[in-house]
């Protein structure tokens, strides 16, 4: 009997150690929008955030392609272990994707969207997507203006410049577009030649830039909003024999960008921060289940600007996305 | 069955005024070399700066890909059926490439050996999904649509997969300079002078630097006479043409039809991915075909604009080439008058509306060769 009273006193024991450090210990959940190094440097953020705040951080398996007939069946599954404190993820659709993720958010797990964000991405006005506790990501419009900016200064103030766009019905582009035009204003001496969509298809950026560099013989520098436009955009500029005259300004620091401002075929890179998304993500979800604070319904990280001066810093290393 | 008769139809043949139908006869038969030439006339007048040869070489370079990917799907809608997957059997084989070249790249092969092995292995992947379709709509009695809407998907996924939906680059410097490289170059200063570029540092010395006859589009062009001389002097181009003209006299003249199928959508494929194989010098990376650039489908307009019909058993080489290059003239033309993007959709639509009823109404003025 007193065994028995012995056995059954460590088992308990042991029962309320277990849930002791489960309470301690807090489990997020990543669900990303894509299988890319964007979002895959974005984990590695968050990764090394929630090591350091011994938060338990489950990934969502990265959905193939772009879209919520992907994303949605993923996210359930992910949620559906059903002991989740906190889940953030990247919407891929800004109205799909509300229902699924009010229903998570019903059910008692927080939901934090990073990169992308429902409805107008704006929670701080009652509407049927206010329930996020924040959305963490890139302002496109100033992301727009300081490439604007920045091209501005890299050619002296003035001069002809023209937007390779990718599709016209997607927001963030678009938004990059609008901040580039309103970055430009500030400058009286920079002109905005014109704009072309090349629908992500670097064949046809290239001929829509060696069209423009016909038309604008003295054009002076691109902004290609992503990477098919940059790399077509330097192709017609090569075609013509105008490399290192016409600037190349763009968008993402993956890897094969980072190369080509090696070999001088851009000139310019905006990085976003997506590994400090991720750790935003983690440090504020803690900061809002720990100790109860109010997270700002909107963080937006900055942004870090790559050119052939500071390409090679070591500290610069860390906005590669890898 | 390709000649359906309208009763409209009656230039050609009923005519009292026999001088006057023949003139008829001979522009509508031409009319897209017309068109064409029409084209070129009033963009000149009306597009800033289109008429120079830095912007044809910028125009013709527009629509390298779809000369090669036209030149295909000509050989498979004269035969009567349609190959849906080239565009993306051309991103396949861009992205093979690409990937075989980087990593021989990287292992410290000569660059030259990489690139050599690269486009070799790529254009053989490539033209497998033409051995696929060949073999589903021969001999396994597939729709041509079906078959090759599916190689569509399948072709676009290997090659998503292949590359993580990302751009294959850190490929040897030399096959950009040989993807962008012309034949000859004509300066001010430095006269005249073949394959080498002139260095030239001032800006309008650059922007006034002539340059003559693209070297991907050499290599297409001899790629195209070859296959033009294919499909009008050889048997194997009458047996397209008859098979696409009714395929049971077809094979009750002893024809063999399936065979003559595989090959004609294993040349598609091959076609294709010649195309993917040039891209990749052109764009000096990989890159999968996105679902928007819709490929296949200017490709099947351009055929018949050229003058070929869906029916079959009609259609050229060198018309389908005319199909193309009003395609890429409309485009370049209106972007040089700064007319927005939306104009050129419009414009390659009602082109090719009138390219079918063109087809439809005057069935004989049509190309038959």
């Amino acid at each position: 009997m007193k065994k028995y009273t012995v056995h059954l006193m460590i088992v308990s024991l042991l029962i309320l150690f277990v849930t002791m450090t489960c309470a301690a210990q807090l489990r997020f959940a990543f669900m990303p929008g894509i299988a890319d190094p964007f979002y895959f440097t974005m984990e590695k953020g968050a990764k090394a955030k929630a090591e350091e705040l011994g938060v338990e951080l489950l990934i969502g398996e990265y959905p193939k392609a772009w879209g919520p007939e992907y994303q949605v069946p993923i996210l359930k599954a992910l949620v559906a272990r059903g002991d989740i404190d906190l889940l953030f993820t990247a919407p891929t659709s800004t109205e799909a994707l509300i229902p699924v993720l009010k229903e998570i958010h019903d059910s008692g797990i927080p939901v934090i969207t990073v990169d992308t964000y429902l409805g107008d991405g704006d929670y701080t006005k009652p509407s049927g997507y206010d329930f996020p506790l924040s959305f963490i990501g890139t302002d496109n419009f100033l992301g727009g203006q300081v490439v604007a900016g920045q091209l501005a200064i890299m050619l002296g103030g003035k001069g002809k410049v023209f937007l390779e766009n990718t599709n016209p019905d997607t927001s963030s582009v678009m938004n990059r577009e609008l901040g580039f035009r309103a970055g430009l204003k500030i400058f009286p001496e920079m002109e905005l030649v014109g704009v072309e969509y090349c629908l992500d298809v670097q064949e046809t950026a290239a001929a829509q830039v060696s069209a423009a560099l016909q038309r604008h013989p003295d054009l002076a520098g691109v902004f290609g909003v992503n990477v098919f436009s940059a790399q077509g955009a330097y192709q017609a500029v090569v075609g013509a024999g105008l490399e290192g005259a016409v600037k190349i300004a763009t968008w993402d620091a993956t890897e094969t960008l980072i190369e080509a401002l090696k070999r001088d075929e851009v000139d310019l890179i905006l990085a976003q921060m997506p590994a400090q998304m991720g750790a935003l993500c983690v440090e504020w979800g803690v900061k809002h289940l720990n100790e109860g604070a109010e997270i700002p319904k909107k963080v937006t990280p900055g942004f870090f600007v790559f050119n052939q001066e500071n390409v090679n810093d070591p500290e610069a290393q860390q906005y590669i996305y890898k | 069955m390709a000649d359906v008769k309208f009763p409209y139809n009656k230039i050609a043949n009923n005519s009292q005024d026999g001088r006057r139908s023949k003139v008829i006869f001979y522009i509508g038969r031409s009319w897209s070399f017309f068109f064409l030439i029409f084209l070129l006339f009033i963009f000149s007048f009306l597009g800033e700066n289109f008429f120079s040869v830095n912007n044809f070489n910028s125009l013709i370079l527009g629509v390298s890909s779809l000369l090669l990917l036209a030149a295909g799907e000509t050989f498979v809608i004269i035969s009567g059926g349609i190959d849906l997957s080239i565009g993306f059997v051309m991103g396949f084989a861009c992205v093979s490439t690409a990937i075989i070249m980087r990593d021989m790249n990287a292992a410290g092969y000569a660059p030259f050996i990489s690139m050599l092995t690269g486009s070799l292995v790529g254009v053989l992947l490539g033209s497998i999904p033409g051995l696929v379709n060949g073999f589903l709509v021969a001999r396994l009695r597939v729709p041509p649509f079906i078959a090759t809407l599916g190689m569509w998907g399948i072709a676009n996924g290997l090659a998503w997969r292949l590359s993580e939906g990302f751009p294959v680059g850190f490929l040897p410097l030399q096959a950009r300079d040989f993807g962008n490289a012309f034949l000859a170059y004509f300066s001010q200063k430095e006269g005249f002078s073949i394959l080498i570029k002139p260095e030239l540092t001032e800006r309008a010395d650059i922007l006034s630097l002539i340059k003559i006859v693209p070297i991907p589009i050499l290599i297409i062009l001899i790629i195209l006479i070859v296959f033009s001389f294919i499909l009008s002097y050889t048997r194997f181009g009458q047996h397209t043409y008859a098979i696409g003209d009714e395929v049971n006299a077809a094979i009750r003249s002893g024809i063999n039809v399936p065979w003559h199928l595989i090959k004609i959508y294993l040349i598609s494929s091959f076609l294709a991915s010649c195309a993917g194989v040039l891209l990749v010098y052109k764009l000096h990376m990989g890159v999968h075909t996105q679902y928007t650039s819709s490929y296949e489908l200017f490709a099947v307009a351009a055929v018949i604009i050229g003058g070929a019909s869906l029916t079959g058993g009609k259609g050229s080489i060198w018309g389908t080439t005319i199909g193309v290059l009003i395609i890429g003239t409309l485009n370049n033309g209106l972007m040089m008058m700064g007319l927005p993007i939306f104009y050129r959709y419009i414009a390659v639509g009602v082109i090719l509306i009138i390219a079918v009823l063109i087809d439809q109404f005057f069935p004989e003025l049509v190309y038959k060769e």
